[in-house]
């Protein structure tokens, strides 16, 4: 069967989806993303571990590798090229703020803000917390099943972080996201908890147990694990610990075309900052939203096809019947 | 052009089937979805009420692109006296149901291009997409109440249009 086609102008988008995944920091290893098999993604419901952070706004590229020529002859003229450096940079900003994004657009660690124990004393990061409790068997990464009595420290509501008790490691602490670097051992047996990316909001709070509205990053709730009611989240500027994630960006086109933008490795490459745009442009004394500004630097990866050393890859899938 | 005005009309008509079910009108003896194009009705003295009005307004067309771009400005008009159960003071909420309704009739912001000259309508190559609608003013005439909202409506031309 014969097809027809038609000469594709640029593409046409409103606007840029973001989605990130945790590299896994320990064993230094990203998560792929494999246009050829992945392209077609349903943008709402993206392959795990890839989560959605909906739509972005100002995404700019700026490649920041560079090249210098390589002289010969009397008088000097270019004979090579060669790369001298490689980089690349990223920014945008965040339009919603939840613990990935917060976390994201902050240079260092986030932690959430444990419910505090009656009396405690008060920090900076958050006072110390009520004891965790223990999800009982036949917990699902959406539903948590406790002792009644637990379950009543719960209310819809509430939002829970779920994680192990800190037992004195030290190395990136968490699984499988990996939410802080402990240089030595601490003495907060919570901490873990306090830096974990597996947070949720409970929808449903019942005498056997807790609905959750998402699922949990980390999926099920593992042996040991225990949970504990968040409060907020809070960062701090300095320290030494820098995010990592896996990044793709989605450009979906007027005609069905889609151009991706995969950065195996990503690191927050600025401290923590806002966007604040009023809502009514001819109104700069009116309500303004705060947007999370996110700026990353590109790490390299060595591709396995060639050996070569990349930062980023940019993928095309034209428009059907498109001309290529 | 006519293609991409005829994919935009039945994509938001067949959208508002699903969105209000109720909101119909009786036309030239049938009862339809309650959205229609002012260009192929017989002149209206005045728009009827609780009905999308689809009015095509201005147009540009970019030349220079490997295929010719057309945008085309749709003035999309709906008006209400509220219902006469409630003596017509919920005029106001009628008026910002069919705001609701509007906006979702809109998204996603595209949707393929089709032939309706052919029986059943033919799919072409490319799809029609346009901007998020521009709402205008509340316009008060007694006891009427009518918007407007503009929406640019955009589509490249395909070869024997």
């Amino acid at each position: 069967m014969a097809a027809t086609w038609f000469s594709a102008p640029a593409p046409v988008t409103r606007r840029v989806r973001a989605y990130f995944a945790p590299v896994n920091r320990a064993a230094q290893t990203p998560v792929l993303f494999d246009p050829s098999e992945q392209g077609r993604l349903s943008l709402d419901a993206p392959p795990s571990p890839w989560i959605s952070l909906g739509w972005i706004q100002d995404f700019m590229r700026k490649p920041a590798s560079k090249s210098a020529p390589l002289l010969t002859g009397i008088p000097a003229a270019p004979l090579e090229q060669v790369r001298e450096t490689l980089q690349a940079q990223v920014s945008f900003q965040f339009l919603s703020w939840t613990k990935l994004t917060m976390a994201l657009a902050t240079g260092s660690q986030h932690m959430n803000l444990l419910a505090p124990a009656t009396g405690a004393a008060a920090a900076a990061d958050g006072a110390q917390a009520i004891p965790a409790v223990t999800p009982q068997s036949g917990s699902t990464s959406t539903s948590i099943l406790l002792a009644t009595a637990d379950a009543a420290k719960f209310t819809a509501g509430s939002m829970i972080a779920v994680d192990a008790d800190y037992t004195g490691q030290t190395g990136f602490v968490g699984v499988p996201i990996a939410g802080a670097y402990a240089r030595q051992a601490l003495t907060d047996v919570d901490y873990i908890r306090r830096v974990t990316f597996n947070v949720a909001l409970v929808t449903q709070a019942g005498a056997t147990g807790l609905t959750l509205a998402e699922p949990l990053p980390g999926g099920a709730p593992a042996v040991g694990a225990k949970l504990q009611v968040v409060t907020g989240f809070v960062d701090r500027e300095g320290g030494s610990f820098y995010q990592e994630w896996s990044a793709l960006f989605v450009m979906q086109g007027s005609q069905g075309e889609r151009i991706f933008f995969y950065y195996p490795r990503l690191q927050t490459m600025t401290g923590a900052e806002e966007a604040i745009t009023p809502l009514n442009g001819k109104s700069q004394n009116g309500q303004s939203r705060v947007l999370l500004k996110g700026q990353f630097l590109a790490l390299s990866v060595t591709d396995p096809l060639d050996g070569e050393r990349v930062v980023c890859y940019r993928s095309f899938l034209p428009a059907a019947n498109a001309l290529v | 052009m006519q293609n991409a005005k005829d994919s935009f009309y039945m994509t938001l008509r067949t959208r508002l089937t699903v969105i209000d079910p109720e909101r119909t009108i009786l036309l030239r003896g049938s009862v339809r979805p309650g959205i229609l194009v002012e260009e192929a009705e017989a002149p209206f003295s005045q728009f009827p009420n609780d009905v999308f009005v689809l009015r095509w307004l201005g147009m540009a067309a970019d030349m220079d692109l490997a295929s010719t771009m057309v945008a085309e400005q749709c003035e999309i008009v709906y008006q209400t006296c509220g219902t006469q159960s409630f003596g017509g003071l919920d005029r106001g909420r009628a008026l910002s149901a069919m705001d609701q309704e509007l906006m979702a009739m809109v998204q996603p912001f595209y949707t393929p291009k089709l032939n309706y000259v052919a029986t059943p309508p033919a799919a072409m190559l490319t799809q029609v997409f346009w901007d998020e609608p521009v709402f205008a003013p509340i316009v008060v005439q007694r006891d009427r109440l009518s918007r407007s909202a503009s929406v640019m409506v955009y589509s490249y031309q395909e070869q024997g249009e």
